[in-house]
């Protein structure tokens, strides 16, 4: 959310001035719609902005904001990773099997996290090095990385659901530090991470070099290849982070675990002003865009409104978002 | 390096592709003619395998296939209409008709080109849950055997009695149903509806789509939890992955045990719920039994064992019997339904009617 310092907007002719200032307005007006929409639903519903339902919010933001955080990597490249539901069932199915559970007798604790990261790093390494070797789009390598995920996860558990018994690992959902679950807390952490690695490292600089124009990074003697597989690794552990957590806040481990957390995710990322061709936007947008999405849907159970309504709404919501946000002189060419 | 003559280049491309398709059509040909005196192939078609329910529903398809010693072929939907009947097209053809089908179509209109497409092939089929309300088995006899369902209505009334049961006849609840179009969702909530309009008492606070997903239950129930707070007494849910979802939520808040909750399907983790007092009750299907009698069914309409002509309606439409899994009987159901695989008498067709669909 940078825009470019110069000089003073006062010393510049009108017209200069009015676009540096819809420029700013753009890069701030996701939050701005976050604050309106939370104001809206507040006075709908008073209860709405009580710590107990913020921590809720919070709540159900933790699993989206980690998952939305590994897509931004992605898609900042210009790329997209389909493969989240498929390494977050297994994830979910390698913590559920892991720890102490009611199908076998294995009982491993939390050592199942860094496992079950790993399997995710593993996949996203995959996904990289199809797409960068074999030159296939990313759009490709990840649906069928997805389905090949999924179709592991049902073949470890036989099609079947595995309860997690082991109090370690349901304590991640169920305890709370200073009236969050730890869970909120683990989404922080990783929230803090990425911010660091998207500003302090080279492989954050790299993303957006290689999203704003590949063949200039190439030509600057950029690692492409090493930065994307780089990033789709990345991506995938948080993916497969996210497995533990889920398994953690729903206390099993299955394949379809994953089911219909692919749009959302994408959603908040392009909701909150990453542009899906590339090299604009960051993991503080993505943050904005998973809490507008999460609102969303807490505001609408808050509001009572009707859930023949509620699709709809979600949907004309993220067009209003999109709208707000894009920038419609230099975009000249819309795909 | 030869001039390129796109002429030549297409001419020999062509001859490729006729001799490449000869190939395949004699393949094909050659193939099918072996499989018309063997013993029919016996094709389950489900959604998927990523769920418990259907996951049984399989076993008990393989469980029967082995014990009349046919070939077993399972196929899944993945929730695609188009997917899902193409793939019976496809094994139709490759069987050449000699097969039977059990089917869960993925939505109601798809029950009519499955159906044509077995009579046209001469395959004895079943269809079980979803049809449309104008297609029925005797219009196509003798290939379209049977349609199974069970009385969404009747089960969601029962679920709803016994959670208005378990929160004293009084009070607030919230209710989750399934995806809006789908049939058992319609009528689950129409028995919700009735129960509620017989218990004055109880008044239904909110009712929302978590679309028969665990995760979409966990948060909307979270969010209800900030709306009602403590009015809510009991949560109904359509089916038992929006229930267990729910009951997360509401461990979460320190109220799974305390604040009843109720599903459909009769899972492993509902029954253990139900064991553990978190669930008031479920209802299962049995799928062991779905999945092998639904083959068993066609099969012998197939060797001839009885004439689907000469049965009355009652055997070519009608709703099975569920099991209401409560506090009383989930520690025997789980013993015979969920440690161990069910011991069905194959041949036992119609023992498990318990009445003729509704006709709407």
């Amino acid at each position: 959310m940078s825009v470019s310092s110069g000089p003073s907007p006062l010393a510049l002719p009108g017209r200069e001035r009015r676009a540096l200032y819809r420029a700013r307005l753009r890069a701030w007006a996701p939050l701005l719609v976050l604050i309106g929409l939370c104001l809206l639903i507040d006075i709908g519903n008073p209860r709405f902005l009580t710590i107990a339902n913020l921590v809720r919010v919070a709540t159900a933001a933790a699993i989206p904001l980690v998952l939305a955080l590994g897509t931004t990597f992605v898609i900042l490249l210009g790329s997209i990773d389909l493969s989240l539901e498929g390494v977050l069932a297994v994830g979910s199915v390698l913590t559920s099997l892991l720890a102490a559970n009611d199908a076998n007798s294995l009982s491993f604790g939390l050592a199942v996290v860094p496992v079950a990261v790993l399997a995710g790093a593993l996949i996203g390494a995959l996904n990289g090095a199809l797409h960068v070797g074999f030159r296939i789009p990313s759009f490709m390598v990840t649906l069928g990385i997805w389905f090949a995920g999924v179709g592991l996860a049902t073949v470890l558990l036989g099609g079947g659901t595995v309860r997690v018994l082991e109090p370690l690992v349901r304590d991640v959902a169920l305890t709370r530090v200073l009236d969050l679950p730890v869970l909120v807390w683990i989404a922080l952490a990783v929230l803090l991470l990425a911010w660091v690695i998207q500003e302090y490292t080279p492989l954050g600089r790299y993303m957006y070099v290689i999203g704003g124009g590949e063949d200039i990074a190439a030509l600057s003697g950029i690692p492409i290849n090493r930065t994307k597989v780089a990033v789709f690794t990345l991506a995938g552990a948080f993916y497969g982070l996210g497995g533990v957590m889920a398994a953690a806040q729903l206390g099993v481990g299955n394949a379809m675990i994953g089911d219909g957390r692919l749009f959302p995710s994408v959603t908040a990322v392009v909701v909150g002003g990453t542009s899906l061709i590339g090299g604009e936007g960051g993991v503080l947008n993505s943050l904005v865009g998973v809490m507008i999405v999460t609102v969303l849907a807490n505001g609408l159970v808050l509001l009572g409104v009707s859930p023949y309504l509620q699709q709809a709404i979600q949907g004309l919501m993220i067009i209003a978002a999109v709208a707000v946000s894009i920038d419609r002189v230099r975009s000249a060419i819309v795909k | 390096m030869a001039r390129y003559n796109p002429a030549m280049t297409a001419l020999r491309r062509r001859s490729f592709m006729i001799g490449s398709g000869g190939l395949a059509l004699a393949a094909t040909l050659g193939r099918n003619t072996g499989l018309a005196a063997d013993k029919p192939v016996l094709v389950n078609s489900i959604r998927s395998l990523t769920n418990p329910y259907h996951a049984t529903w399989n076993k008990g398809g393989a469980a029967f296939a082995k014990s009349v010693g046919c070939e077993y072929v399972t196929l899944v939907t993945e929730g695609n209409s188009e997917k899902g009947i193409a793939d019976i097209r496809a094994i139709l053809a490759r069987t050449n008709g000699n097969m039977v089908l059990n089917v869960d179509p993925n939505d109601s209109p798809d029950a009519r080109p499955i159906v044509e497409a077995c009579v046209k092939a001469g395959a004895h089929v079943v269809t079980q849950w979803n049809k449309p309300a104008d297609l029925h088995p005797w219009d196509f006899n003798p290939y379209y055997v049977a349609h199974i369902s069970f009385d969404g209505v009747r089960y969601g009334e029962e679920t709803a009695n016994h959670l208005i049961q378990a929160i004293g006849g009084k009070g607030g609840i919230v209710a989750l149903g399934g995806i809006l179009s789908n049939t058992p969702a319609i009528e689950r909530k129409a028995g919700l509806e009735k129960a509620l309009a017989a218990h004055p008492d109880v008044k239904l606070l909110d009712f929302q789509v978590a679309e028969w997903l665990n995760t979409k239950a966990h948060d909307i129930v979270a969010a209800w939890i900030t709306r009602f707070g403590s009015d809510i007494k009991g949560v109904w849910a359509a089916n038992d992955d929006m229930g267990t979802g729910a009951l997360e939520a509401l461990r979460a808040e320190g109220l799974a045990g305390k604040v009843p909750v109720t599903g459909i399907d009769g899972i492993k983790l509902a029954v253990d719920a139900v064991k553990a007092g978190e669930f008031a009750a479920t209802v299962s299907w049995d799928p062991f039994w779905q999945g092998a009698m639904g083959l068993s069914i066609p099969y012998h309409a197939r060797i001839g064992a009885f004439d689907p002509t000469k049965e009355p309606k009652l055997h070519r439409e009608f709703y099975g019997t569920g099991i209401l899994v409560t506090k009383e009987n989930a520690d025997a159901f789980a013993k015979e339904h969920i440690e161990s695989d069910p011991n069905l008498d194959f041949n036992d067709l119609w023992g498990r009617i318990s009445g003729p669909i509704r006709q709407s």
